[in-house]
């Protein structure tokens, strides 16, 4: 499951976070305090995030610092949501976005 | 650079290109258009680019309705296959005080009796057509189904293209920066690349056109104020027609990209010609737009920008020939409307500058009328 953590890195330091459950796309994933929702998606090995509204084309993890649009997802029914700098909560819904997204 | 012309316009926005391309096509030769910037980069690149026909005076529902019929005609009579995305999801006019309701209710008479096609509405109609309206803010509506919104970079493409196929100079790029006289005699004009020597100038310089003014040495009774937009992320489509309120004091659309675009009007906005955007338009527009339409709250604003309304006494524009100085005419104060009136105005332009009685009398939109005290009704369909 963690295979994808960063599990070392030079400068920072990752402490062992504890369990947080969430859904993607209808399957129960497990991720860790601390987490966002793209780098729980990541741990879990997730790298299509949703398509382009017009092109139909795979839209993943790019600039993971809330710039780029390329993570928009639906989170909890609210469309757009950059995934990449939304901290995950226990018990999120997260779904694919493959349109411009439809406001509640 | 060409050193002569039979037109100088100056102005590489819709109206300056609009009066090039009606002029050539005709049968006008040798025009130039000169734009000191980038085509469109003043008012028209910075417009709501809303097309209505719904006015509260007979002659700017006469000439909304000209311009309007032409944009749903424009791809025919420019010839190209650029597409200006004109949305005719109709305008959505809600009334916001009682005196408002009355004056409506006047104006769609007045629409019907001129061949244009609105109706009057009930709140609860209104929210037929727009869902996310909160309906318990407008006391009625009007519609109608013929008006729209058209993508205004498009649009400036598509006139210069058709006026370049025509034989067109447009020079971009390139300032006015003097109006050469000889004596008290037109000769032409000087900018940053050379000086073009022409019988006729126009000037449809918009938010600038009184600095033009001031070089020819005529006076031009008007005054540009700031006015800004902001633009939401995009969503599906929720939302057909232009919504617009004048006592609610907003006009939001949502293009065909799925963004929303609104602005809104204040009468403490600069008119020293600034373009700064502002945190209090943000704040206010948000809070303009959420109290009507709160589902759009959602929505993340993703940018704000700012342009000129040009503005005149009587929020009309100026279509003559200056009395002081015989062949330099004025196309200016569209007072915030100068990107729908574009067709009619290179229409009526055209016909004045070639000496050719217009489709639409426009003689009372002359420059002298502000100070003879001839103003006109102001029109109270504005934003």
């Amino acid at each position: 499951m963690n295979s994808n953590r960063i599990l070392e890195h030079p400068i920072l330091e990752f402490s062992e976070g504890s369990d947080i459950p969430f859904s993607f796309d209808g399957k129960e994933l497990v991720g860790k305090s601390g987490d966002t929702i793209a780098s729980a998606l990541h741990a879990a090995g997730v790298r299509v995030l949703g398509h382009h509204f017009k092109t139909g084309h795979a839209r993943g993890f790019y600039c993971a610092i809330g710039n780029c649009s390329s993570c928009l997802m639906i989170v909890n029914g609210v469309p757009n949501v950059r995934v990449c700098v939304e901290p995950l909560k226990a018990g999120m819904v997260v779904n694919s976005q493959n349109d411009r997204g439809v406001l509640p | 650079m060409q050193k002569t012309a039979d037109v100088a316009i100056i102005g590489g926005g819709i109206s300056g290109l609009s009066i090039a391309f009606n002029l050539a096509q005709a049968g006008v030769k040798n025009i130039v258009v000169l734009e000191k910037n980038f085509l469109g980069n003043g008012a028209t690149g910075r417009c709501g680019a809303g097309i209505r026909m719904q006015w509260g005076t007979e002659l700017n529902c006469l000439l909304s309705k000209y311009s309007c019929e032409f944009f749903e005609q424009a791809q025919e009579l420019f010839h190209n296959n650029i597409d200006i995305e004109f949305e005719q999801g109709g305008y959505l006019i809600g009334a916001g005080t009682d005196e408002e309701v009355e004056q409506f209710k006047r104006n769609v008479k007045l629409q019907n009796d001129l061949g244009i096609e609105s109706v009057f509405l009930s709140p609860e109609e209104a929210g037929e057509i727009m869902p996310h309206l909160d309906i318990t803010k407008i006391k009625a509506a009007t519609f109608c189904h013929r008006d729209g919104h058209l993508n205004p970079f498009r649009t400036t493409e598509a006139y210069s293209e058709a006026a370049r196929s025509l034989g067109v100079s447009i020079y971009e790029y390139t300032e006015v920066q003097d109006i050469l006289l000889d004596g008290d005699k037109l000769k032409g004009v000087r900018t940053d690349k050379g000086d073009i020597s022409a019988p006729l100038v126009v000037n449809a310089a918009g938010g600038y056109s009184k600095l033009i003014a001031d070089m020819a040495g005529v006076d031009l009774p008007v005054y540009s104020q700031r006015h800004q937009i902001m633009v939401t992320e995009p969503v599906e489509a929720m939302q057909d027609p232009m919504f617009m309120g004048f006592s609610l004091n907003i006009y939001i659309q949502q293009v065909p990209h799925g963004s929303f675009i609104m602005g809104r009007s204040d009468d403490s906005e600069p008119t020293d010609l600034r373009l700064t955007s502002s945190w209090q338009f943000l704040e206010k527009m948000s809070e303009t737009c959420t109290t009507l339409m709160p589902r759009l709250g959602q929505l993340k604003v993703v940018r704000q920008w700012a342009g000129l309304y040009n503005m005149t006494a009587d929020a009309q524009p100026i279509y003559d020939e200056a009395p002081e100085l015989p062949g330099f005419y004025h196309a200016a104060g569209f007072s915030g409307h100068g990107f729908m009136l574009a067709p009619v105005t290179g229409h009526v332009m055209s016909r004045k500058i070639m000496g050719e009685k217009a489709d639409i009398d426009v003689s009372c939109l002359n420059v002298s009328r502000f100070k003879d005290g001839g103003l006109l009704p102001t029109e109270s369909s504005v934003v």
